[in-house]
């Protein structure tokens, strides 16, 4: 018989506290998803292999599908929903949208939260570091190349003012 | 709500005594987790979780430090390996292979949570932190209810996913013997398409301690060829006494291919493996060599 013991979790999520009652076994791509309907965070392949899930942890890029949300009781998380200050655009998604980087765009806001870590984590990253980084992503439209130029345009217009 | 993952508790003891008592309580029904990288992609339904419904979380219970303690480099169990990845306590020669092996390891997002103890309790035959600590002589502390007991690297590893610890046992700590500044270690791994995801076709990593082009000590360690990660004794022991040449180097690597045992599976042919172990021990001998006295 299965009894489920639910736990009571304090998470710090795009600026705001919230205070829930989650499975042991949820993840915190689920509760971000389904109990706080952030459905910008994306799952793809639910193992880790893809990265569509990728949010910010304590200001570091981390992978929502192999978190379970108990384990977060305390921390600091940062969705794509929480990337923009005010109404305009963050330098990220300005840079995807003005560098066409963006396809069917189910990789995206993963991709844009793996970079914002990584400039917060290394303000000034080159090509390399950048191409790098990105193959913790899966795309399988843009063929990358868009992306590298998007990240490395939305560093240099960030000069180290980040949010995360 | 996604029933991805059932678990019917989820546990933070407040201390290590009390990991250790639910962990003794609930028998193979209970498993700790940390990092959770290896844990959670195992879904309900696969048959190594089904027994599991009780995880036991370790994360934090200040297993997460990495010191120099007397005659030891001491890494705490819930290190994550990006944490190792970008310590300065491994940049130098003797420990090179272990901030080789902590950047060739998964890609950086699952770096951020996985840990060192994680990395070794999975046992996977291609655990890549398993084979530096293997040529570094590393000690693993395993804390159970009749207190702390030391088992050494080369002993850990039983089986595929199965170690020498017991069900109720937390790694708590890898000790790592300080080396001498003449010794040089280095790690390599090739994996099918060379992106960061995949995981090790073969991976090695060696060790070499000589003076004045003269070998005292060598190591090679061998992963993904046999169901656990291990030493080529053998091959070790053409290399010490020896002047280092090209020729004895070549005939270790040899050497050490004939130890492996490597099955066909999805990522490779056995006969494949073979060939690789010889040339990965070749360069990573080389490697290491060219790291002693840095």
């Amino acid at each position: 018989m299965w009894s489920v013991k639910k736990m009571d979790i304090k998470i710090h999520v795009n600026g705001d506290w919230y205070e829930l009652a989650v499975n042991p076994g949820d993840r915190l791509v689920d509760v971000l998803r389904d109990q706080l309907d952030l459905t910008g965070t994306k799952e793809g392949c639910g193992e880790g292999e893809c990265g569509a899930c990728t949010v910010n942890l304590d200001g570091k890029a981390v992978l929502s599908c192999l978190i379970l949300a108990v384990q977060v009781d305390g921390c600091t998380i940062l969705t794509i929903e929480g990337l923009q200050r005010g109404s305009e655009l963050h330098p990220l998604q300005k840079a995807f949208t003005s560098e066409s980087a963006i396809q069917c765009g189910y990789c995206t806001p993963g991709m844009i939260m793996a970079a914002n870590a990584l400039i917060y984590n290394e303000p000034e990253p080159d090509e390399d570091t950048i191409r790098k980084n990105l193959s913790n992503n899966l795309c399988r439209c843009t063929g990358y190349d868009r992306p590298v130029k998007a990240v490395l345009k939305a560093a240099k217009d960030m000069k180290g003012d980040t949010n995360v | 709500m996604s029933v991805y993952f059932q678990i019917e508790e989820y546990h933070r003891p407040r201390d290590l005594a009390q990991a250790v008592d639910i962990l003794s309580g609930f028998g193979n029904r209970a498993r700790v987790i940390a990092g959770g990288t290896d844990i959670l992609p195992r879904r309900a339904g696969v048959k190594k979780i089904d027994t599991i419904n009780h995880l036991v979380d370790i994360s934090r219970l200040g297993l997460d430090y990495l010191k120099r303690e007397g005659d030891n480099i001491c890494m705490g169990a819930v290190t994550t390996i990006n944490t190792i990845g970008a310590s300065p306590l491994f940049l130098s020669g003797p420990y090179g292979a272990l901030t080789d092996a902590a950047g060739a390891h998964s890609t950086s997002t699952i770096r951020n949570r996985a840990t060192v103890g994680g990395n070794l309790c999975n046992a996977s035959p291609c655990a890549d932190l398993a084979l530096p600590l293997l040529v570094l002589d590393a000690i693993l502390v395993a804390a159970g209810p009749e207190g702390k007991r030391h088992i050494p690297i080369e002993n850990f590893f039983k089986g595929v996913n199965y170690t020498a610890l017991n069900n109720e046992e937390v790694l708590v700590e890898i000790r790592i013997p300080l080396c001498s500044e003449k010794t040089g270690t280095s790690f390599l791994k090739l994996r099918r398409h060379q992106t960061a995801i995949d995981m090790a076709v073969v991976n090695v990593a060696t060790s070499l301690n000589c003076r004045e082009n003269r070998c005292e000590a060598a190591g090679i360690a061998l992963g993904s060829v046999a169901p656990v990660p291990f030493r080529a004794k053998k091959a070790e022991s053409m290399l010490v006494g020896a002047k280092l040449s090209n020729e004895i180097i070549e005939k270790a690597a040899v050497a050490a291919a004939g130890e492996a045992r490597p099955i066909d599976d999805v990522r490779s042919t056995s006969a494949y493996r073979k060939k690789m172990i010889a040339v990965l021990v070749r360069r990573s001998l080389e490697s290491s060599m060219r790291r002693c006295g840095q």
